[in-house]
């Protein structure tokens, strides 16, 4: 929790500033000149030690190069470092030209896609748009298209896919001469995907309180809308008695006799229900 | 020769960034300089006013590109103090391992700039190449190495990896000794002293009067550094200490970073032991909705309307690589914040250009530049 | 003007330059200019010699530096063009010529033009007068070495010209401080000169090496000279610590900011000629020329010419080396430091050097006793 600033800015040292012995104070001058020694020989005699240090193998980074023996790639990194190094999740990471959790272009699933919408939501950028594709079993259904025009590589569609089927990899080329070239459609991503590239193993840390669809009964029409368009199909349906005249003289409200019951624990929480819903009775809440 | 104004900027080797500093030069002596910003400004505060808490955080990397990670922690704190989230004790010592991590990265930038500055060609290629061992420190947890998104309203994206820890701290000793290695390479050499000493001089009480914040204040001799004097995060807990040098020059301003930078890896070490003994969540446990998780829908006025939402104000001021950055968000109720308020030090830092320049030569000008640390990035935002 | 007119314009220079001097130079100065260059193929052949000689090393020499200097940074240079990055410069010269040249509209065309072509050709006309082994010299002068300093010293004026008529004002700062660089550096350079010469007797570079390679290197008893001589040429080539009229930082590009295209990638072919002639000279003067280490008891150079041309080049790119050396390690200084190391401790420096120079040939100390 940040501490909130109390104290407006002011020129004064704080109180804790003059505590004796709590900052390291230079009032050493600069060291004298010692004549030639400083003037050229020591600088030369550093530089010359580094010459003679990087002879053999200098260790700033070089970008992947064609030798007399074949391709070579050198890194700052010790592969056996990257080796060693595995995430929390247990997926090890790679050792490539960069890190696997490298945020590069995507690689997405089309046939687990399950089109709730969530990436497109979550992007800041607005780069990605559903559009319609063609899936696994011959039918259509939406799925990200992403222009990378637009893609700051932020990783926040990644997170937000609760399938798990929407993943950066570490290719990171995507130079091209026509900026319609940068349009990404579902099936170039499904190619990405299937050349099996290293993908971010590194998942979202997520907060525990996420809220749940909850039902505003009495504004419920019973129109099925939210059960048809959920994309886990995790609402269904459930019939609810009928009530009978209650009071002579009034009307029962003019409705199906049904209303949407949610399965927490299969609901994505993407929200389709909610914005399709005509009468705006489904809205996010906790129980009790 | 007369006296001629000559536009340094926006395109100049010396502005590292994209300013403009108008200098009245006579002969080879400066005797006006004015300087003149926002010709990077991307209305970075308004567009956060379009986005939500999250997504806000990618603009900051932007906002600074060489202390990202700082400038992602200056906002979060304000907006979690405007949202009312409490940020576990883990995430917050990652965020200040991150903080000091980027501001090692940010100082050794500092330093390859500088020396190029004054013309020594070998160091700017150890300063790029340390920080580059940084940047891949950040990478094996953020996945990027300049753009990092890593943290978020209540914490932080993912933990570090498995072996993080011990790597780093076998960096944080490598780095120790290559930061001695550099003092020992400047110190002793005469045309840098040369160059350094007496130039660019702005005493504490200039400073003060200014606004100046940072390295350039503590380099005048005030003893002011927020992570002691108005403590945030856990900097209460741990043990370090502030430089101050009393020369108030190019000289004082390239010791002081150089101290601190020892000081960060102490801050560093201590984050690192701390984080090993006790493992947690790095995330907050109850973050509101449409901040903590990334699925905003379309049609959420009646969760608004519904549900209610925390208001509230917040502001942090923090100690960054550069100087004192304040943010300032206002929470109206809303998925994005109302207003989002940034206080740059780099831009009062500029700002004072005229005061430490005149006097000197058209050859210190760069010297003098090089030692305020530009960002421009994060002063025009 | 497209470049390559100007490309050619600038060797025709250095071809004709050369020759057409002759017919119009007064009687006394005719020796100078050389007893083989005769007929007008002649003149061709020695002006392509040097222009072939000039500018091919001035490239290699940008491949060493970036080589030498990536080293010091601890990094590799260029790599990827070519074996180990050697076509690089080549690509990199290929790109610039293709280039449109631009030119201010404010500029003055004349002196616009003119400078860069006219630095390039004097730079390379010094090649001209510098032998590289036995009897490979293309202008064979009895003063050959004042000839090369005096075409040394035009540079100058040509970078003033440029610099003005730019209409920049850091070209005008650039230019401002090369003139008051070069003139304060001339002089202890040509008191260094003047010790060798001393010592020799002779104006004729080929005269001086053939002294060195019987008594020794100049460089052992003139060891200050040397120094004052490679520091003063450092100024004189414009390199770091002295490069302050094209301090990037403050002056973007100093007196060649304006030029773009072929006309920068004249100007710093230019620069690295001259770098290539102060190590030449360097060399040349203190370092034993082409003097090999068994050289003078079996006579190879004098049989075979080519191995001492080898040698010479070794030679010279090492002098070289300590030139990037000296750039990586060391800051540039200030324009009123510079100058104050300038009139303050290389002048009276040079003038002590003279000073034992005078008393090494007075006493007959000189030649040294022999050790083998």
């Amino acid at each position: 929790m940040s501490t909130p600033a109390t104290r407006p800015p002011d020129a004064t040292p704080h109180p804790a500033a003059a505590a004796p012995g709590d900052d390291i104070k230079f009032t050493l001058p600069p060291p004298e000149p010692t004549g030639v020694s400083s003037l050229v020989v020591h600088p030369l005699a550093r530089a010359a030690r580094q010459f003679v240090k990087s002879l053999w193998r200098p260790s700033t980074i070089v970008y992947p190069y064609k030798t007399p023996f074949g391709k070579t790639t050198e890194r700052l990194e010790s592969p056996a470092f990257r080796k060693e190094v595995g995430i929390r999740s247990g997926a090890p990471l790679g050792v490539g030209e960069i890190w696997d959790n490298y945020r590069g272009v995507h690689a997405l699933n089309v046939r687990t896609c399950i089109s709730c919408n969530l990436c497109m939501f979550s992007c800041p950028d607005t780069c990605i748009e559903m559009v319609t594709t063609e899936g696994p079993d011959g039918k259509a259904k939406k799925c990200p298209e992403i222009d990378y025009g637009k893609c700051s590589f932020c990783g926040f569609c990644s997170d937000a896919c609760p399938e798990g089927c929407l993943s950066m990899t570490a290719r990171y080329t995507l130079t091209t001469n026509d900026r319609h070239h940068m349009v990404y459609s579902p099936e170039m991503l499904y190619t990405v995907y299937k050349t099996k590239l290293p993908m971010n193993p590194v998942r979202l840390a997520r907060p525990e309180n996420e809220d749940n669809i909850l039902l505003d009964q009495d504004l419920c029409i019973g129109c099925n809308a939210c059960a048809r368009d959920c994309p886990t199909k995790c609402i269904t349906m459930i019939e609810i008695p009928k009530p009978g005249a209650a009071k002579p003289g009034e009307k029962l409200p003019k409705r199906i006799w049904k209303e949407p019951s949610v399965n927490d624990e299969d609901c994505v929480r993407c929200g389709t229900c909610i914005s399709v819903c005509p009468k705006d009775c489904l809205y996010w809440g906790s129980h009790g | 020769m007369s006296e001629m104004w000559i536009n340094m900027g926006p395109q100049h080797p010396m502005t590292h960034g994209l300013w403009n500093l108008r200098v009245k030069v006579d002969g080879e002596l400066v005797i006006d300089a004015v300087p003149e910003m926002g010709y990077l400004h991307r209305g970075i505060e308004k567009i956060c006013e379009y986005r939500q808490y999250n997504e806000v955080v990618t603009l900051m990397d932007r906002c600074c590109y060489v202390a990202g990670l700082a400038w992602e922690q200056l906002y979060l704190m304000a907006s979690e103090q405007a949202l009312g989230v409490e940020v576990p004790e883990r995430a917050e010592y990652i965020r200040v391992t991150c903080q000091e991590l980027q501001r090692l990265a940010s100082h050794l930038m500092w330093f390859a700039a500088f020396v190029m500055d004054i013309g020594l060609m070998a160091p700017f290629g150890y300063g790029m190449r340390d920080r580059d061992v940084i940047l891949d420190l950040f990478q094996s947890f953020t996945g990027a190495r300049m753009t990092y998104e890593y943290m978020r309203v209540g914490g932080v994206r993912n933990d570090f990896p498995v072996g993080f820890t011990d790597r780093a701290r076998g960096v944080m000793d490598w780095l120790e000794h290559r930061v001695d290695d550099y003092e020992d390479l400047c110190d002793r050499s005469d045309i840098f002293l040369k160059r350094c000493v007496d130039v660019g001089v702005l005493k504490a009480k200039d400073c003060i009067r200014t606004g100046i914040t940072g390295p350039m204040l503590r380099a005048a001799g005030v003893p002011r550094d927020l992570r002691r004097d108005r403590p945030y995060s856990v900097y209460p807990e741990l043990d370090f200490q502030v430089a101050v040098h009393d020369a108030a020059d190019v000289y004082g301003r390239y010791r002081v970073r150089m101290e601190e930078m020892r000081q960060s890896i102490r801050i560093v070490r201590q984050c690192l032991d701390h984080l090993d003994k006790r493992p947690g969540r790095v995330m907050a446990e109850k973050v509101p909705r449409f901040v903590g998780t990334p699925s905003p829908p379309p049609g959420s006025e009646s969760y608004i309307v519904r549900r209610g939402y925390p208001k509230g104000v917040g502001l942090s001021a923090m100690e960054e690589p550069h100087g004192e950055a304040m943010a300032y968000v206002v929470n109206e109720g809303g998925e994005q914040p109302y207003r989002v308020k940034f206080r740059s030090p780099v831009m009062v830092n500029i700002s004072a250009a005229r005061e430490y320049l005149v006097g000197y030569r058209v050859s210190d000008i760069p010297a003098i530049m090089g030692s305020v640390d530009i960002c421009v990035g994060e002063s025009d935002r | 003007m497209s470049s390559a007119t100007l490309f050619g314009f600038s060797s025709w220079l250095a071809a004709q330059m050369f020759g057409m001097l002759r017919p119009i130079a007064p009687a006394p100065m005719q020796p100078l200019l050389g007893a083989q260059a005769q007929s007008a193929t002649a003149y061709l052949l020695v002006g392509t010699f040097v222009f072939a000689t000039g500018l091919v090393n001035a490239i290699m020499l940008i491949w060493w530096e970036r080589k030498l200097l990536g080293r010091f940074m601890d990094r590799r240079g260029a790599m990827h063009v070519g074996y180990a990055g050697l076509l690089q410069n080549f690509a990199d010269g290929l790109k610039l010529f293709r280039k449109q040249p631009l030119m201010p509209r404010e500029a003055d065309p004349l002196g616009y033009w003119l400078a860069p072509t006219a630095y390039l050709a004097t730079s390379l006309m010094i090649v001209g007068f510098l032998p590289v082994s036995t009897g490979w010299v293309p202008g064979v002068a009895p003063l050959s070495l004042l000839m090369a300093l005096a075409l040394f010293s035009f540079a100058p004026f040509f970078i003033f010209i440029g610099a003005w008529s730019s209409n920049n004002k850091y070209s005008l700062i650039g230019g401002m401080r090369t003139a008051a660089q070069l003139v304060a550096y001339e002089v202890p350079l040509l008191f260094a000169v003047v010790s060798v010469v001393l010592l020799t007797g002779s104006f004729d570079l080929t005269t001086i090496v053939n002294t060195q390679i019987k008594e020794g290197w100049f460089a052992f008893p003139l060891i200050l000279g040397l120094v004052v001589f490679f520091v003063a040429m450092l100024a004189e080539v414009e390199r770091i610590p002295f490069d302050l009229p094209e301090a990037e930082a403050e002056l973007v590009e100093g007196w060649n900011t304006e030029y773009g295209g072929m006309l920068f990638a004249m100007t710093t072919l230019a620069d690295y000629v001259r770098g290539l002639v102060g190590s030449y000279l360097v060399v040349l003067l203190f370092l034993g020329g082409w003097w090999m280490p068994a050289g003078q008891f079996t006579n190879v150079v004098n049989g075979f010419p080519l191995a001492g041309i080898l040698w010479f080049q070794v030679k010279v790119y090492l002098v070289f080396a300590v030139f990037v050396w000296v750039r990586a390690s060391l800051p540039r200084v200030r324009t009123d430091q510079l100058l104050q190391i300038g009139w303050k401790r290389m002048v009276p420096l040079s003038l002590a050097n003279v000073l034992l120079a005078a008393v090494l040939v007075v006493t007959g100390w000189w030649p040294l006793p022999k050790m083998f």
